[in-house]
């Protein structure tokens, strides 16, 4: 009889649990979100566009040249800028932007390779690139120990055609450096200079050396700024002057530090200008997400500078500075020296 | 010959001492080589295509034949088995570890009943295997698509198929960059881009209450293609996952350093776990930090089965931004509460403890880089020596730069000496680069952004059947080409393979299909 009742029980709990599952109110289908059952393509979603964007470059106003706002207008290569104006080689184009600036701050300016129209036995590239020297986490304080860096501690793929030299560009100094790829029989033709704090490097490379030798002349007629130099590129005269670690120390008379609520794990380089008085004029957030840059850029709003003078008399200064998760540049060593 | 000076010149009178060979650079003599104007056919021939495309320009005179994909190698060289010390059970017992975890990895989950329990509400597959399938267990999708067959077969069968899924295209998530609108149009200020899983468990025998089709919608898969408001991803193979974690952020970071040291215009940087701030590197943006979390959120969120390191049955991501998560009469179908997998106390052997997320995670762990070395594609063997020339030139054309043939060894490892402090030979930095317009799929990861991937680790690619993180070619050389485009890092790099003959373009390419 109790065993009657329990099976009783039983069952009936069963019934009642499916009778509850049948009827738990199940949600209407949904509009909006993942959902949408009233197709109205007001506007496709664009290909080849970067909607999403990660940590970007974006500065306090839009007036201040940026590096990395330069242009190619009717086959002339112009960075405000750098001062630099490139009429490119017959033939050559651009057909692919650059990516933005990097964490280490480093600019591609321009990457060029031949049209279709370009006759030759072999095609090639000619890249320009700017590497901010104040951020970079490579051992080196300016254009030429980055040059040399780079003839010490290349790969074993390639052979040395050149050693780092002396040369002009456009009546500038640069330094000329050449190596090549046995197995892949490429060269490339390294010239190196550094304006305003940041190393240029135009980066050439083809199969054909006749291609890359008549290049390296056709970049004679490159104009660039007087202060050009592998080793002394510091800003001054049509730019304000560079100074690195400028924003330390003892030159800092006040200052609030910015307080990551959102991102914060990425490493956040800030070039700024301190005007003739001390403040701000000028924020340039190489690299970073919308919140970083906001609450940077409210902090250094309050900053305050010993005003930075040159020959007895106030000048603007530009420096570099490294928020969020920074590292700490690997001093290995310097190089100023030429060797055979 | 030219007089190189050495000097030290901080001063401007430096300069009266530079030579001047500029204009008319003195360019040494043995700049001056002659080149190989004509790509000459050498070493192996590259398949019936190309030498009937050889034959054809010849007559034609008037081009050269193009280098071709060889395509997948020829059997599998022995992918997919485990580490060398793991074979060798040392410690003793591991190898019990990652044969129990092979033998999940291709468990068939239903929704409940039976000891696999747990699937869905909403999935993408039934196996870790079904999608980890090429060309060994644990590898990526395979030639013929199995979701193509899962609205016909019982493992979704009240499913309307997406249009994108078919029988031999590849093997697919699909995410949404946006939001909809409720009008239907694309909310362009609301960024989505999770996971929308393809199939529901409605209409299956096993789904008890959640039968109403009403009550569990699929995305509207349809409209989001109609309105280009939907990415893909392709599943990434998983050979060799132990050595990349067991890489230090030290030599990551080092390695990272060293790679600036390029004249290609390439900078990357990494992603991080949002916890404590450390390098992440599994996935196709890197966003998860560790095997255990791949394996974790693969199961909860590809199968639906909520395990100990992600809880709960997941919602759709517009279901939780609407504030509603599943319906109730969807949870809880395996009838086991939560998690539903979860560690077996009682069970034996010692392997049998563990929950299944944890046996992934050792499976991967455990599971060997595939071999290397001379191979045959195309029917023909190719030889190490080919292969070799076509690494250097991979190299010297700056495809290294990423996809680093090894970032540095690993750390001492406490699971077993295969893992540690050895090389690993991934071809990538697993940074996360700019890869420009052509690649982007507006979907935000960590510290990704839309058009940032990880340098995808390259073991395996000879055997992979479809390239790229969305699967969109099987061909090499389009997989290059799509390299290039505005914003990326790897423009100027994929014009130096192209500035290659059309030999050293064959030899990289033999090279990839060799690894």
């Amino acid at each position: 009889m109790f065993s009657r009742l329990v099976w009783a029980v039983a069952v009936l709990a069963s019934v009642i649990a499916a009778a509850a599952q049948s009827t738990v109110p199940q949600s209407p289908p949904k509009n909006g979100g993942d959902f949408a059952s009233d197709p109205k393509v007001l506007k496709k979603v664009p290909s080849g566009v970067i909607l999403v964007k990660g940590a970007w470059a974006s500065a306090s106003d839009s007036v201040t040249p940026l590096p990395e706002g330069g242009a190619i207008t009717n086959g002339v290569l112009t960075n405000q800028y750098f001062g630099i104006s490139y009429a490119l080689p017959p033939n050559w184009t651009e057909k692919y932007e650059g990516p933005p600036p990097s964490e280490s701050g480093l600019y591609v300016l321009a990457q060029l390779s031949p049209t279709e129209a370009f006759k030759g036995p072999a095609r090639g590239t000619i890249l320009m690139t700017a590497q901010d020297m104040f951020l970079t986490p490579l051992p080196a304080k300016n254009a030429l120990e980055l040059v040399n860096f780079s003839r010490k501690h290349l790969q074993a793929d390639y052979q040395v055609e050149m050693a780092p030299t002396f040369t002009k560009i456009g009546g500038r100094p640069f330094t000329f450096f050449a190596y090549w790829s046995p197995v892949a029989q490429l060269h490339w033709y390294v010239l190196n200079t550094e304006i305003r704090c940041h190393a240029i490097e135009i980066v050439l490379s083809s199969r054909d050396t006749k291609l890359l030798e008549n290049l390296t002349l056709d970049l004679n007629k490159m104009k660039l700024p007087d202060g050009a130099s592998p080793t002394e590129g510091n800003g001054g005269g049509e730019f304000p002057v560079c100074v690195k670690d400028y924003a330390e120390g003892d030159n800092v008379l006040a200052h609030v530090d910015p307080v990551f609520t959102g991102h914060r794990f990425n490493s956040v380089p800030v070039r700024i200008i301190i005007d003739k008085e001390g403040k701000i004029k000028h924020v340039h957030y190489l690299s970073a997400f919308p919140d970083q840059a906001k609450v940077i850029g409210d902090a250094l709003a309050q900053w305050r500078f010993r005003p930075y003078q040159k020959d007895g008399k106030p000048v603007e200064v530009e420096t570099g500075i490294m928020f969020g998760m920074a590292r700490t540049p690997a001093r290995r060593h310097t190089d100023n020296s030429m060797t055979e | 010959m030219l007089r190189l000076v050495q000097c030290t010149p901080p001063a401007g009178e430096a300069r009266q001492h530079f030579p001047r060979f500029f204009p008319g650079i003195q360019f040494p003599e043995n700049l001056n080589r002659s080149i190989e104007n004509k790509p000459v056919l050498r070493g192996r021939v590259v398949g019936t295509a190309s030498v009937l495309a050889a034959v054809t320009l010849f007559f034609a005179g008037t081009a050269f034949p193009q280098a071709v994909d060889p395509g997948v190698q020829s059997g599998s060289r022995g992918t997919g088995a485990a580490l060398s010390s793991v074979q060798a059970n040392s410690p003793s017992g591991i190898l019990a570890f990652f044969t129990d975890g092979q033998a999940r990895f291709q468990e068939v989950e239903v929704v409940s009943g039976g000891t696999n329990n747990g699937l869905g509400p909403r999935f993408n597959s039934n196996q870790c295997s079904s999608c980890h399938a090429q060309p060994a267990v644990g590898g990526s999708g395979a030639a013929t698509n199995p979701q193509f067959e899962f609205t016909s077969n019982g493992v979704a069968p009240g499913n309307t198929l997406p249009s994108f899924i078919t029988a031999t295209g590849p093997t697919r998530e699909a995410r949404f960059p946006f939001f909809f609108n409720s009008n239907g149009s694309v909310n362009f200020n609301s960024p989505n881009g999770g996971v929308e899983d393809l199939f529901t468990v409605t209409g299956r025998s096993d789904a008890g209450s959640c039968n109403n089709p009403n009550a569990l919608p699929q995305p509207s898969f349809a409209i989001a293609v109609a309105e280009n408001n939907v990415i893909y991803r392709i599943p990434t193979p998983t050979y060799g996952g132990g050595l990349i974690e067991n890489l230090d952020d030290s030599t990551l970071l080092d390695n990272q350093v060293n790679n600036l040291n390029n004249h290609f215009g390439i900078a990357g940087t990494f992603n991080h776990n949002g916890n404590d701030g450390t390098i992440s590197r599994f996935g196709w943006k890197a966003q998860n930090k560790s095997l255990h979390i791949f394996a974790g959120e693969a199961y909860n969120v590809e199968m639906g089965i909520s395990n100990e390191l992600f809880p709960q049955d997941r919602p759709l991501p517009g279901e939780d931004q609407q504030g509603l998560g599943l319906t109730p009469g969807c949870l809880n179908l395996s009838g086991t509460g939560y998690p539903e997998d979860t560690s077996n106390p009682a069970a034996t052997p010692n392997s049998a403890v563990l929950d299944d997320v944890s046996a992934f995670a050792n499976f991967m762990r455990f599971l060997a880089p595939p071999p290397t070395g001379s191979v045959v594609l195309n029917g023909q063997q190719v030889s190490s020596t080919t292969i070799a020339a076509g690494a250097s030139l991979f190299s010297s054309i700056g495809c290294a730069t990423c996809h680093n043939p090894s970032a540095g060894n690993t750390q001492v490892s406490n699971f077993t000496s295969s893992l540690s402090q050895v090389p690993v030979p991934a071809y990538s930095d697993l940074e996360i680069h700019n890869m420009g317009t052509e690649l982007a799929d507006n979907v935000s990861q960590g510290t990704a952004g839309g058009d940032q991937f990880r340098t995808a680790p390259l073991w395996g690619l000879g055997q992979r059947i479809f390239l790229l993180h969305d699967g969109r070619t099987t061909n090499l050389i389009t997989a290059i080409q799509d390299h290039a485009s505005h914003n990326s890092e790897a423009t100027n790099v994929e014009e130096e393979f192209f500035n290659l003959n059309t030999t050293q373009q064959q030899e990289i390419l033999d090279f990839l299909r060799s690894l």
